[in-house]
């Protein structure tokens, strides 16, 4: 069977390789996309299992990015981790009407993120 | 039949019972199914017996173990389960865990963490055969999978669920998934699996409650709820984070193992930290979460709005609405509780007072009564001087190291309460190696003295009241007769009395036998016979050496050692005892004991050239002497007081005083206790503050003399003891009557 795949979504590409090699060591495949619009691009229809954005990117930020993810019929109902900064709380609540439950707060740890994503999704 | 021999039938009993069992159940596999009825009834009878006396006789462990046992016979018996060879051996392995437990029971010993262990497991493993689900019940599925009726946030479908024996070790979660946890792209088995991660989910039961009729349901909306009773050693933060992203559209209920309990109130009990609210110590002790914290605190705070709408000022306490919330076992609320009132009662007493090491004291007390001299000097010399803006100075400063004097021996008075409470237990012990019930009431506890006399009150006051308690309170059978209570009371009681401090020991039992007394006392040849003594001076002479009226010897009192050790101990403090006692009622002991031993109020007087101190408490007035007693010679003792007869003494004669005669005598009347009696002396010269300085060893038997002070001038004065005084000057006169009626 196909490993499950995750999305990782930021405009910083040491961010994205970081989490890309600890979710890669956890035993999940990754796609990554350094903006909102770049991420769209990617998603052809193919099986995600777990989407992580940044908020604030270039482009097209991370809520805007869910917005037009969940209008898409298959990834409806495809879990997102949002990453946001302490001072977030205006944007959480935008996330929240957006869909997005799950929040990691920005600096993380690579195991701290793949303590997070084992609570939604298992290798 | 008493209990214990009850119990020893139990024991008997059970290992029949547990016998009869391995037979039984050994010989299962050779029965046809259809020929086990009987046999499965015989096992399960025998559980069922077991369990039933053991609760009769309050054994817990074997009663709660059983009972899973028993649950799961019963099912086998019911037919909803089919013995197998696993089975077989599951419940023999339980019968030699219950024979254990009766074992241990038994021979007084408690549970090892092994057994513990080991009946955690079979429980464990009894329980796979109590759950309802599909896999382990024989019964057709559709029965089983009936949603059970109750909501799971209610506490009390949580207990009806598994009950508490089995949940012993387990957490219970009960959780709530919002309808919208699906669209969010959350799975509940994903959190599940998580949960596993950290320990080991034991028993999830769904609840389907919620779920709306086919016509009406929502495929992409959640309707489930579950209750998972999960095993691990996680704390309890840690497995809340398993729901951090659910946490907003779910209610979640994490109820930490009852035998956890023990450990959050040890938790709360070793906090450090002072100055913490319930809810903070709820938190550091990992009972509650702070996210946990935060809703109850808002909730309390949106109520108290909503109340203060309502003109309603009650507001609940966090610690109940958490024990209600079903998220805190009450027991560890009691103990945050406890410790708080604790912590206020430790920070009040620390802001209240400040440790001084005694040696400070003293050498400040001594310090004091150094200035209390030099002041005195600096007094004389003043009016001496004979100037007036000298002797002003000279009297405002004796005003003022008058008052430092005050509070500085303030500052060794302490409480007598604490040593009054150390009784208790002296009372508690005593009263049970004597088979007697006593009750001791304490009053007075806040009355102060001086701390060497606190210090040294302890020995003497414990050898009283283990006499009160051996002599004094009569056993049972006695007392009923008499019409007393069977349980005697012993008091002690602290009270101050004109510059004194009186420490009371009394006892509700059979009083002082006064013939008694004076018949042991005759035959010890301490009383002449034939004298008639009034009752104070019989009673004192319980504390002669060597005396004891007990019949019969007991490890605590009746050696007739430690009376009179009482007394010489009281003596030393310059305090003395006096005894009240009325025969068949009881009896009380009054020590009277000086307030302080550092620096009194004297009375100074002189008699020839030498100086002497009355306390100053003890003097009442001064009078000339009667004209008709100047030259009485040395007849007569006694003076005429506005018509109240009085014995007297003339120092001079007393202490074999040379040197001039004053003009006149003058008479000091001093009282102690309840004798009034007065001192005959050349000349009076007033008040005068006494440091008190102890005489040297070989003046420690003299009596009449209780010691020495220095004067401002730098000559000596002696200290008269008063009581010393007073009782030489009753015995020579009850001598001298008797003899007069000895002569008629």
């Amino acid at each position: 069977m196909a490993n499950k795949v995750i999305m990782v979504v930021d405009d910083s590409a040491s961010l994205r390789q970081v989490v890309s090699i600890a979710l890669k060591g956890a035993g999940y495949d990754v796609l990554e996309g350094c903006d909102g619009k770049d991420a769209l691009s990617k998603l052809t229809g193919q099986k995600i299992n777990l989407v992580i954005s940044d908020v604030n990117m270039p482009n097209m930020d991370g809520i805007s990015f869910v917005q037009e993810l969940k209008k898409k019929p298959e990834y409806k109902f495809t879990p997102v981790i949002m990453l946001t900064t302490e001072s977030g709380d205006d944007m959480k609540s935008k996330g929240q009407a957006a869909g997005v439950k799950a929040w990691v707060v920005k600096p993380f740890k690579p195991d701290q993120m793949i303590s997070a994503v084992s609570k939604l999704i298992q290798p | 039949m008493s209990m214990e021999e009850a119990l020893q039938t139990f024991f008997a009993e059970s290992h029949e019972l547990l016998q009869e069992m391995e037979d039984r159940l050994l010989a299962i596999p050779a029965l046809a199914e259809e020929d086990r009825s009987e046999t499965i009834n015989a096992i399960f009878r025998a559980a069922h017996t077991i369990k039933g006396s053991a609760g009769l006789f309050g054994l817990d462990g074997i009663v709660e173990f059983t009972h899973v046992l028993e649950s799961v016979l019963d099912k086998v018996r019911a037919g909803q389960l089919m013995m197998d060879a696993d089975m077989v051996s599951l419940f023999l392995d339980c019968k030699d865990h219950v024979a254990r437990l009766v074992e241990l029971q038994e021979s007084g010993a408690t549970l090892s963490t092994d057994d513990q262990g080991k009946g955690n497991e079979l429980v464990a493993r009894l329980s796979v055969y109590l759950t309802d689900t599909p896999q382990a019940a024989v019964a057709p599925a559709g029965e089983a999978s009936h949603p059970a009726p109750a909501h799971p946030t209610d506490s009390l479908a949580l207990e009806s669920l598994g009950g508490n024996v089995l949940d012993n070790d387990n957490w219970h979660i009960s959780i709530e998934f919002g309808t919208d946890v699906l669209r969010n792209g959350m799975d509940p088995l994903s959190i599940f699996r998580y949960l596993g991660t950290m320990g080991h989910i034991v028993r999830v039961v769904s609840f389907f409650d919620r779920l709306p009729a086919l016509s009406e349901l929502d495929p992409e909306s959640c309707y489930m709820s579950y209750v998972l009773n999960f095993h691990s050693e996680a704390d309890k933060a840690t497995i809340e984070s398993a729901f951090e992203f659910v946490q907003e559209d779910c209610k979640i209920n994490i109820l930490p193992p009852h035998s956890r309990v023990a450990d959050f109130v040890e938790a709360i009990k070793n906090l450090k930290q002072d100055d913490l609210r319930i809810g903070e110590m709820l938190v550091k002790s990992g009972t509650l979460t702070q996210r946990e914290l935060d809703a109850v605190l808002a909730y309390q705070t949106a109520q108290e709005q909503g109340d203060s709408a309502s003109q309603d000022p009650h507001k609940r306490p966090l610690g109940e609405m958490v024990v209600q919330a079903g998220i805190v076992q009450p027991e560890v609320v009691e103990a945050a509780l406890h410790k708080q009132i604790q912590q206020k009662k430790a920070k009040s007493r620390q802001q209240q007072s400040i440790r001084v090491d005694a040696e400070k004291l003293d050498t400040l007390i001594n310090l004091i009564g150094e200035l209390v001299i030099a002041g005195a000097g600096v007094n004389i010399v003043a009016h001496r001087s004979g100037q007036t803006d000298m002797l002003e100075a000279a009297s405002t400063l004796s005003r003022l190291v008058e008052e430092v004097r005050d509070s500085a021996l303030n500052l060794r008075m302490v409480q007598i309460g604490e040593t009054f409470n150390r009784f208790q237990r002296v009372v508690h012990d005593v009263a049970k190696d004597l088979g007697k019930e006593i009750e001791l009431e304490i009053t007075g506890g806040d009355t102060e003295l001086d701390k060497t006399v606190v210090e040294k009150i302890g020995d003497p006051l414990t050898h009283l009241v283990r006499n009160s308690i051996d002599h004094g309170i009569e056993p049972a059978d006695i007392r009923a007769a008499r019409g007393k209570p069977a349980q005697g009371k012993v008091r002690l009681n602290a009270y101050h009395d004109s510059g004194s401090i009186i420490i009371e020991v009394q006892d509700d039992g059979g009083g002082l036998n006064r013939d008694k007394i004076l018949a042991k006392a005759i035959e010890k040849g301490l009383v002449e016979p034939g004298i008639d003594l009034p009752d104070s001076e019989v009673y004192q002479l319980i504390f002669e050496a060597g005396f004891s009226t007990a019949d019969k010897v007991s490890n605590i009192s009746g050696r007739g050692v430690g009376m009179d050790v009482v007394r010489r101990n009281i003596e030393a403090l310059r305090g003395n005892i006096e005894i009240d006692s009325q025969y068949m009622a009881g009896t009380t002991i009054r020590i009277r004991l000086p307030l302080t031993l550092a620096i009194i109020d004297g009375f100074q007087v002189k008699v020839g050239n030498a100086h002497y101190v009355i306390p100053l408490d003890m003097v009442i007035e001064c009078v000339d002497l009667p004209e008709e007693n100047i030259n009485d010679g040395h007849d007569s003792n006694y003076f005429s007081l506005r018509g109240e007869v009085l014995p007297y003494m003339r120092l001079r004669e007393s202490f074999e005083v040379t040197g001039e005669t004053g003009k006149r005598e003058s008479v000091v009347i001093v009282k102690y206790g309840n004798t009034r009696a007065g001192l005959v002396v050349d000349a009076l010269l007033g008040e005068f503050q006494t440091v008190i300085k102890p005489l040297g060893k070989l003046f420690e038997r003299l009596r009449g003399i209780g010691g020495s002070t220095i004067l401002g001038t730098g000559e000596v004065a002696l200290i008269l003891d008063i009581p010393g005084l007073v009782q030489q000057m009753i015995r020579k006169s009850h001598h001298e009557t008797s003899r007069a009626s000895v002569k008629e």
